[in-house]
């Protein structure tokens, strides 16, 4: 599909690359990220900080333990709700709605929490396991109502994942507002604590530890799901040509069904890494848009489910990072996030210019 | 990596039509102006860090940092705490630096609590409810550092936080009971309106001080009891939906007086709109000196500065006498005559201390603005209480369902404050109670625990 730009001084075109080196690929990103920091070297230099001083703080954050340890903790609800997007995306079905997907993980998590808690109805070691069950199943669930009206009446999945997201915040509000709140809490709305066996750290100490775990566990499985079963193998058949599936007589409805069920299944999890490897309770508001950081993430990594880890936990520690600098620099917190998005923008078009090639042709309109 | 082709290109195939040059020229001039434009929005010299140097330069500086959940910039909470920051530091007679991040997620608490330790602070302060759990949890993990955790309950005092962790929190309900009183004195209509954040116990107890005041003196005038309608936001700063909640209160309720719980000063702005158009509707200061907003539709307002708070801490932390503590500023603390004043010197409508009352508006009648200056004094030595019988003029408060609250000599305790779940008889609206309707919405057992859903609020104090 070249799509022709006509100028005066020629012809713009813009035509898909066929091949495209892995080396090349990832001198591309390379140059993009080194690219990126010098314009972020330019603005700093502009306003009259130094730039070197704030790209050392920077770093700062992947070097010292303490800082990449939170880093590592922000992480882990990106990671796991981007590998579950990198599923969905293989199978070109838009999920934006992994942030609610994460908040019904996180009813479920506290559900079970809940269940223990007032009703004693399993042991304590059974409820990381349970809330785990939980979190998947509600968290898929609610993409899989998606993915029923997509394969059922081909309803555009963009639209339903997105508005589903708000129903699952308004949902979490009701229920620490209301039958969920701690009653001895003075009526805030907020879930009672977790108990220390529902906490992530109860594993390995520490919640970025066992979270770390649990993401490359994820990315592992994600990966041979991919690129070792049929189900993978009839996703990305899906997501290339629906056509091509219907005719390779593949019952497209299911694999729309389970590949949906997966990726809010994933998301879901995060939601139970916030819960209970962040926050310790439930309350309003507990994900501050990791459901849409991961869009990004999944992008960045090109859907590959090992970059998904990296770049989930380069992303974490640039949200830490937003905090060092100001209050290493006293850049305001709208710089930062400027400084984020300049490195994004960079670094996807350089994902652009690995798919496309740019043909300048000389010669005005014919 | 192949495999990964199709979907990325149909990712960026929203881009396709554009050229590249322009995708990056234009990102990067939105880029620019964003960074321009959010730096001018924040003055330079707020960001500085204040050091006072004294004769001992070598003296090591003692260092706090703050987490605010908001920018800087808001004309409310973080706002205020930042002022808060200032006036402390100012006041300190040591080496100080102090430092804060802004706009922090709640669950993104702990990197900058980390970051804040990184950079050598021995006091941090966490000043949104939301980050109370994580602040006790690094205090525990930091036992040589000092927390103080702003409008939370866990505190070491408490019982329910390492020693190293301290509450505290500016309470304005006392002030909405003297808003109330000049409310109930000039309304015309009868009837006061409320623009409230949240229903959750501090907002709750706002309302009820507001129109327990507003009914006390509209009675005394009148002989009627007030009629008050609130109308629920469900935000913290949200000036479009306060104003269209305010202009509704005016236009179908009929208010004349809006008191309201938002960090923007819509409220009082839509009120000094219909005072300018010869409708006399009145509001109030919340937080800060709003004056400037409504100069005619100011009637006083409550305001709290939270830097003698902050200046205690300070100096705990620097003197080494740490004691942990849970602290609510009322009228009368942090000032430093601490005595009840005869009405003609009280210095109701001056800054003293954490919480105090904005200015009165000449147009509350005098012997109204006297009555408010009386309660303001008696308050400074906690000698007169809202919540109570006198507050009410000599009646129980009964709450809508008209079961009796408060008789006899009883006053709301801490216990009762803290968790407020009913509204006084005189408000319209119930407030809003999501039990009962919703568990008929959502049938499933496993949605609805009983044992959490009744013994929400008041229970224990009764």
């Amino acid at each position: 599909m070249p799509t022709k730009i006509e100028t005066r001084l020629g012809t713009i075109r813009i035509e898909r690359r066929l091949t495209y080196s892995r080396l090349a690929s990832a001198a591309t990103t390379l140059t993009a990220f080194l690219l990126s920091l010098l314009v972020v070297a330019v603005i700093l230099r502009v306003i009259g900080l130094d730039p070197a001083r704030a790209f050392a703080v920077i770093g700062e954050v992947f070097l010292v333990p303490r800082l990449l340890s939170e880093s590592v903790k922000q992480s882990i609800p990106i990671c796991l709700s981007a590998l579950g997007l990198a599923i969905a995306f293989k199978m070109n079905y838009w999920n934006i709605g992994a942030e609610g997907q994460i908040y019904m993980g996180m009813i479920a998590a506290t559900g079970v929490v809940l269940l223990h808690a007032y009703y004693n109805l399993f042991h304590e070691s059974m409820l990381l396991p349970l809330m785990t069950i939980a979190s998947f199943i509600l968290g898929g669930a609610w993409c899989l109502i998606t993915g029923i009206l997509k394969a059922k009446l081909n309803v555009n999945e963009i639209l339903t994942t997105l508005m589903l997201n708000y129903v699952a915040i308004l949902l979490v509000d009701y229920l620490v507002h209301g039958p969920w709140r701690d009653p001895k809490g003075y009526g805030f709305p907020l879930s009672i604590e977790f108990p220390d066996q529902a906490k992530l750290q109860f594993l390995f100490g520490s919640p970025a530890c066992t979270g770390l775990l649990v993401a490359v566990v994820a990315a592992a499985l994600v990966f041979c799901v991919l690129d070792y079963t049929r189900l993978g193998f009839e996703i990305k058949v899906v997501g290339q040509s629906l056509r091509v599936a219907r005719y390779a007589g593949m019952n497209v409805s299911k694999i729309i069904l389970l590949g949906s069920f997966l990726s809010g299944g994933l998301a879901g999890v995060g939601g139970l890494s916030i819960v209970s490897g962040i926050i310790g309770r439930l309350r309003p508001g507990a994900s501050p848009g990791y459901g849409y950081t991961a869009i990004i993430v999944a992008s960045l990594a090109g859907l590959n489910p090992w970059l998904v880890v990296a770049a989930s936990i380069f992303f974490g520690g640039l949200l830490t990072a937003g905090g060092a600098l100001q209050a290493s620099m006293n850049i305001p917190r709208a710089a930062t996030q400027m400084i984020q998005a300049i490195i994004f923008l960079f670094i996807l078009v350089g994902e652009f210019l690995k798919r496309y090639r740019i043909v300048f042709e000389r010669g005005g309109r014919t | 990596m192949r495999s990964a082709r199709i979907s990325r290109r149909r990712f960026l195939g929203v881009a396709k039509e554009a050229a590249i040059g322009g995708v990056v020229a234009a990102g990067l001039a939105g880029a620019v102006a964003g960074y321009l434009g959010g730096a001018s929005s924040v003055a330079p010299e707020t960001k500085t860090v204040t050091e006072t140097v004294t004769r001992k330069a070598e003296a090591k500086p003692l260092k706090v940092g703050y987490v605010y959940v908001g920018p800087v910039g808001d004309y409310g909470w973080s706002y205020g705490h930042d002022r808060g920051r200032k006036w402390a530091d100012e006041r300190f007679g040591l080496p100080i630096e102090s430092f804060y991040l802004e706009k922090v997620p709640e669950a993104e608490v702990g990197g900058a609590i980390e970051t804040l330790i990184g950079k050598g602070a021995d006091l941090i302060i966490t000043t949104s409810f939301g980050y109370m759990d994580q602040t006790a949890e690094y205090a525990e993990k930091y036992p040589d550092k000092y927390f103080v955790h702003i409008s939370g309950y866990r505190s070491g005092a408490a019982g329910n936080a390492p020693q190293n962790m301290s509450a505290a929190f500016a309470e304005f309900y006392q002030l909405y009971y003297l808003n109330g009183l000049a409310a109930g004195a000039v309304t015309e209509s009868g009837v006061v309106g409320y623009v409230a954040a949240f229903p959750i116990p501090e907002v709750v107890r706002h309302i009820n001080a507001f129109v327990l005041g507003a009914n006390y003196a509209y009675k005394k005038r009148t002989g009627k009891n007030i009629k008050a309608h609130v109308e629920w936001i469900f935000n913290w700063v949200a000036p479009d939906k306060a104003r269209s909640a305010a202009i509704a209160l005016i236009e179908e309720k009929n208010c004349d007086v809006l008191a309201f719980t938002e960090d923007t000063p819509s409220v009082l702005q839509v009120a000094e709109e219909y005072q300018k158009k010869e409708k006399k509707v009145w509001s109030f200061s919340h937080y800060s000196d709003m004056r400037e907003y409504g100069p005619k539709a100011h009637l006083t307002g409550q305001i709290a500065n939270w830097g003698p708070i902050y200046l205690d801490f300070y100096r705990m932390v620097s003197t080494k006498s740490w004691i942990s503590v849970d602290i609510w500023g009322r009228i009368g603390d942090y000032i430093p005559y601490r005595w009840r004043k005869p009405v003609e010197e009280s210095t109701a409508g001056q800054p003293e201390g954490v919480v105090y009352l904005a200015p009165l508006n000449q147009a509350i009648p005098e012997e109204w603005r006297a009555e408010i200056k009386r309660r303001y004094e008696e308050m400074k030595e906690l000698l007169f209480e809202p919540f109570s019988v006198e507050g009410n003029l000599g009646e129980p408060i009964r709450d809508q369902s008209g079961e009796v609250r408060i008789s006899g000599s009883e006053r709301a305790d801490h216990q009762m404050l803290w968790s407020m779940d009913w509204l006084v008889e005189y408000v319209e609206e119930p407030l809003p109670k999501v039990k009962e309707p919703l568990r008929q919405a959502f049938p499933l057992p496993f949605l609805y625990f009983p044992r959490l859903g009744r013994c929400s609020g008041l229970g224990a104090t009764r």
